[in-house]
């Protein structure tokens, strides 16, 4: 070794010394080694863990679109004035300096006044930003502490959905409050406020990872989840992918800087088959029809099965969800009487009274009825050996239209009975009632009511025939099925699947996916009865609406509406009748069927009286749609929505 | 005047050894940058009171007082030695006096705009004083009466130092002085039986603080005691009501705050580190800004030049220890081999307790790095001491 060489032989110290000393460096080394090369990792890791924070940042959900591109659902910039907290120490420090008493203090003091010099600091900054854009702000001291004490490294939010002229005050401020900054955030609006309500949904407040996504983040930032509707069933198409950025935060959990790691993706729009004038002229319909109209309008395209109109009344702002439902919102909401939650079309069922007798009238003459023979009524009938059913239509001799038109009971039951249990419940099943429609908005679909063979009461009498005759009794069923069953009337005996998504289109034309486009057409089973049954029953049925019928109020001159109303009785558990459902089953124009309206609505006063009128609005409105169709350059029947279109807001 | 002196007694200095502790030096006042460019007390001062620029300031009027001493042959600056030693006493005195209360303890006075740390001072007029008393026959060496003479050299400034408190200055003085007595013939076995009985004395007393009930426990200062307890990984809380657990479990996790990240420092440097001025452990405040600059240097230099910087640093050392190991040995005098071991031990014993404690070796002890920490007492005392070498070296044929 060099330096033992020039040592002494006789010099044991120095020797000693030497080992030592080359003892402790080879140590440090060792020490060294073993800290910064093998099991540097470990302290990269624990580097990694204390300094960086990972945010998770939705993504722009997609919108919701009607037929032609009118958004239903839709984001807007949302502008917020952010306080960065990284900004401030210095002014919590001098605070603290100004307030700090003199006294010693315990931990305990210290801290609980050091976080108040913290708020007064925020709070003044609030109150002049406040002052600046003109709108009080005010920040609690229990939600600053909480976003102090959880998440410091992310912003404050201060300001919420600030108006062009707030956002003006504040860019011209020549001196704006360290840590205060402007930024933009896409924020879900209904723009039609209340229309398609049901369809649509609304969302809560989640910032939950999703499915098949990073789980483990520090924060989060505001997410919405679809609780409802089509941004629930949906939810997964709407909600895109999120993205992911790190913070990298200093020792007191302050913001130094940050990247984004991943990109959010946005997601994609869901296009309805809904066409959003059909869908308000519906909804007005329903809301003028009475006070706190309670009702269902469905409009179907009976050739294709497209939806064109879903409307339940009352119906609620979905926009009222954003950010939070108050609590008064919730509670009307949650009304037992009017159950605006409740999406009527689907998510109830109704007893559908005389417009069941087009089913009736399907089995009787399947089964051989002659329509031109007359028959006495007396005005009442008695079935079995109970007491008589009472007939509106007055007493005298009824050949098959005429019984139609005027609801006979007498008539129906007779030749119901004649025609026998078993034919209706088939053409019942045939039009798959008591099934679920199909419709994507899982949770809200309810199947209604059908005897099934098996599965029927105990015991079946004449009675109960007699009631299903009429539509009454042990039978349900929702006004989509009802508007099913008329679009098979009018089409000719195809039984369509409803279609209320016509097709999903990514946001982004450029993304390269193409749009998911839904079947049209898809045909679920055919009624199997003669052309002539049918065109007997669309014959009772125009001449319900043109000639003297109970349907007069929907005729439209020069458009030839056909239809059947219907008054069910809702009968409390002792079978007394507390309440009526009036129903309107409609199609039109009649020479050359297109469209099937169903309008229901509880409490009304009778089928032709309360929903004809409503048919009638929503006729109108088909008409003018097909009046623009035709008026279009034959290439363009049907355009292409544009999705950049800037829709009219709703009214009012 | 060449022509007299022939080639072998011709002064030369120790080339090796300068540029070793220029080195270190400018490697200090680079790190001292880097440690405090992201500290806000320093960054709102002008350039000129930058810790970085007067550690180079510092090391150049070290440097000259080094270069003067060199000029006097240290048999002439030793009969000075009774002087320094009194000298540093009256200073370590004067602590209690004048001194400066900083975290409840007293180490600096302040003269005019600068702080002078007198226990810095203290282990050089130390090392004087036993290299000077020490320089007598072996058979006198060989009497108790001489031992215990000696130890009372060293319990003086030993005691007062402890009394500031400043136990990692005080402990210092231990391996320097006993080093020193047994480097100049006192029977090894006195030493050992020392060594023997304080090593009994403190593990009694690492017992007593560590485990016996509070009435029987030697009084430490609180903080000494939780600094203990922290390197030997006891359980602060352990006997502590559940009200008071939650409590000193913060508490422990703060003490054991500086070494976790002074070690996560060192570890996350890997091979060849961020670069200079890269380290996030500084720049993110997790290192503690107080102690960066100066105990915890060596895990500013670890992080931000990795394992390479780490052994380029302790090999510069092992220049300066060596070269002075020589100098020690190639002395024709009792007085220039003990001031020469004095030196080395001095600094062995400071670079290897600092440098361990980054990596979680040795107890924290606010013992600084010499010549790269931060701090004027600490940078003059060091080169001082180098020079002091390099005088033993120039003069070791003049006898």
């Amino acid at each position: 070794m060099l330096i033992f060489d020039q040592l002494r032989k006789d010099d044991p110290q120095l020797r000693a010394l030497t080992a030592l000393v080359l003892a402790g460096v080879l140590t440090l080394l060792a020490g060294l080694w073993y800290v910064q090369v093998i099991s540097s990792k470990r302290f990269v890791d624990n580097q990694r863990a204390q300094a960086y924070r990972t945010v998770r940042i939705p993504a722009a959900r997609g919108k919701i679109l009607d037929r032609n591109g009118h958004p239903f659902a839709d984001n807007y910039p949302n502008y917020r004035i952010n306080l960065y907290l990284e900004e401030l120490p210095r002014l919590f420090k001098d605070e603290w300096r100004r307030t700090k008493p003199a006294r010693a203090l315990l931990r305990e003091e210290r801290l609980a006044l050091e976080s108040m010099a913290r708020f007064t600091v925020v709070s003044n900054l609030s109150t002049q930003l406040g002052q600046v854009v003109g709108q009080p702000i005010a920040v609690s001291l229990a939600e600053f502490s909480e976003h102090y004490n959880s998440q410091p490294a992310l912003p404050l939010t201060l300001a919420n959905q600030l108006n062009a002229v707030q956002i003006a005050r504040f860019q011209e401020q020549p001196v704006i409050p360290p840590g205060l900054d402007l930024d933009v955030q896409p924020m879900r609006s209904y723009l039609y406020g209340t229309t398609a309500a049901h369809i649509l949904g609304y969302l809560r407040r989640d910032n939950q990872s999703r499915e098949g996504e990073e789980a483990d983040y520090d924060f989060r930032l505001p997410d919405y989840r679809g609780k409802v509707g089509i941004e629930h069933a949906f939810d997964s198409t709407l909600c895109g992918r999120a993205g992911m950025k790190s913070v990298l935060v200093n020792n007191l959990g302050y913001r130094q800087s940050e990247s984004t790691w991943v990109e959010s993706e946005p997601g994609t729009n869901v296009v309805l088959t809904i066409d959003l004038a059909i869908q308000r002229a519906a909804e007005r319909g329903l809301q003028a029809a009475l006070n706190e109209t309670r009702g269902a309008v469905v409009v179907m395209d009976c050739r294709d099965g497209d939806i064109l109109a879903m409307a339940s009344a009352p119906s609620f702002d979905p926009n009222r969800f954003i950010p939070r439902i108050s609590r008064e919102d919730w509670e009307a909401l949650s009304d037992p009487k009017l159950r605006p939650q409740i999406n009527r079309a689907i998510q109830e069922h109704y007893a559908p009274g005389s417009i069941f007798k087009i089913i009736t009238a399907m089995a009787c003459l399947e089964s051989g009825l002659d329509p031109d023979r007359s028959q006495y009524n007396p005005g009442f009938i008695h079935v079995g050996r109970r007491r008589p059913i009472h007939d509106l239509a007055p007493p005298g001799d009824y050949d098959f239209k005429k019984a139609f038109i005027f609801s006979s009971n007498t008539y129906f039951i007779s030749n119901g009975l004649n025609a026998g249990v078993d034919r209706i419940l088939e053409i019942s099943r045939r039009l798959h009632l008591g099934e679920l429609a199909g419709i994507p908005l899982p949770g809200q679909e309810k199947p209604g009511i059908l005897p099934k063979p098996g599965e029927a009461p105990i015991a079946w009498h004449d009675g109960d025939t007699a009631n299903l005759c009429i539509g009454q009794g042990y039978l349900s069923v929702t006004p989509l099925q009802m508007t099913v069953m008329t679009a098979a009337i009018a089409n000719g005996g195809a039984v369509l699947w409803p279609r209320l998504i016509d097709r999903l289109v990514p946001q982004d034309p450029l993304h390269g996916s193409q749009p998911l486009v839904f079947k049209k057409a898809q045909v679920r089973d055919r009624l199997n009865v003669s052309k002539r049954t049918l065109e007997l029953i669309q014959e009772a049925m125009r001449a319900d609406v043109e000639e003297r019928g109970t349907g007069k109020a929907a005729h439209i001159p020069g458009y030839t509406v056909s239809g059947k109303t219907g008054t069910a009785q809702v009968t409390d558990p002792s079978g007394k009748v507390v309440d009526h459902t009036v129903w309107f089953a409609s199609f039109a124009p009649y020479e050359d069927p297109k469209y099937a309206v169903v309008v229901m609505v509880e409490s009304g006063a009778s089928g032709g009286g309360t929903c004809a009128p409503i048919a009638r609005q929503v006729f109108e409105a088909l008409r003018q749609r097909d009046a623009a169709t035709a008026a279009r350059p034959a290439g363009l029947a049907k355009p292409a929505p544009t999705f950049t279109s800037t829709p009219t807001p709703a009214e009012g | 005047m060449i022509g007299a002196i022939d080639q072998e007694s011709r002064p030369r200095l120790d080339w090796p050894q300068i540029i070793a502790v220029v080195a270190l030096l400018v490697i200090g006042a680079a790190f001292i940058h880097s440690a405090t460019a992201s500290n806000e007390i320093f960054t709102n001062r002008p350039w000129f009171r930058q810790p970085s620029l007067w550690h180079l300031i510092y090391g150049a009027i070290g440097l000259v007082i080094a270069g003067c001493l060199c000029w006097i042959d240290y048999r002439q600056i030793a009969r000075w030695a009774i002087v320094a030693y009194w000298g540093s006493i009256l200073l370590l005195l004067a602590v209690f006096v004048f001194g400066k209360e900083v975290y409840g303890a007293k180490r600096w006075i302040g003269i005019g705009p600068a702080q002078v740390q007198p226990s810095e001072f203290a282990k050089i007029g130390f090392i004087f004083m036993m290299a000077h008393y020490l320089s007598r026959p072996l058979e006198e060496l060989r009497q108790p009466s001489i031992f215990w003479r000696a130890l009372g050299l060293m319990a003086l400034p030993f005691l007062l130092i402890l009394k500031e408190p400043d136990l990692g200055s005080a402990l210092l003085l231990l391996p320097v002085g006993l080093g020193m007595l047994w480097a100049a013939g006192t029977p090894p076995r006195w030493i050992l039986r020392l060594v023997g009985a304080g090593a009994l004395v403190v593990s009694l007393l690492l017992v007593d603080v560590l485990f016996a009930p509070p009435q029987w426990q030697f009084k430490l200062k609180d903080y000494q005691r939780r600094r203990l307890m922290v390197y030997f990984g006891i359980d602060f809380a352990a006997n502590a009501p559940s009200s008071e657990r939650a409590r000193l479990h913060r508490e422990q996790r703060a003490h054991s705050y500086n070494v976790e990240q002074a070690l996560i420092s060192v570890g996350s440097g890997g091979w060849f580190g961020k670069g200079w001025n890269q380290g996030q452990q500084i720049t993110l405040g997790y290192l503690p800004r107080a102690v960066s600059h100066n105990d915890f240097i060596f895990s500013v230099i670890a992080e931000e030049k990795g394992f390479l910087g780490s052994v380029i640093v302790v090999s510069l050392y092992s220049v300066v220890l060596f070269t002075g190991i020589r100098t020690a040995a190639q002395s024709r005098d009792r007085l220039g081999r003990l001031l020469a071991v004095g030196v080395v031990i001095l600094f062995f014993s400071q670079v290897f307790i600092n440098i361990g404690m980054n990596i979680r070796i040795m107890p924290v002890t606010g013992v600084p790095l010499p010549l790269l920490s931060s701090g004027g007492s600490s940078v003059l005392c060091s080169l001082i001491a180098a020079g002091l070498l390099q005088n033993i070296h120039l003069y070791r044929r003049n006898y």
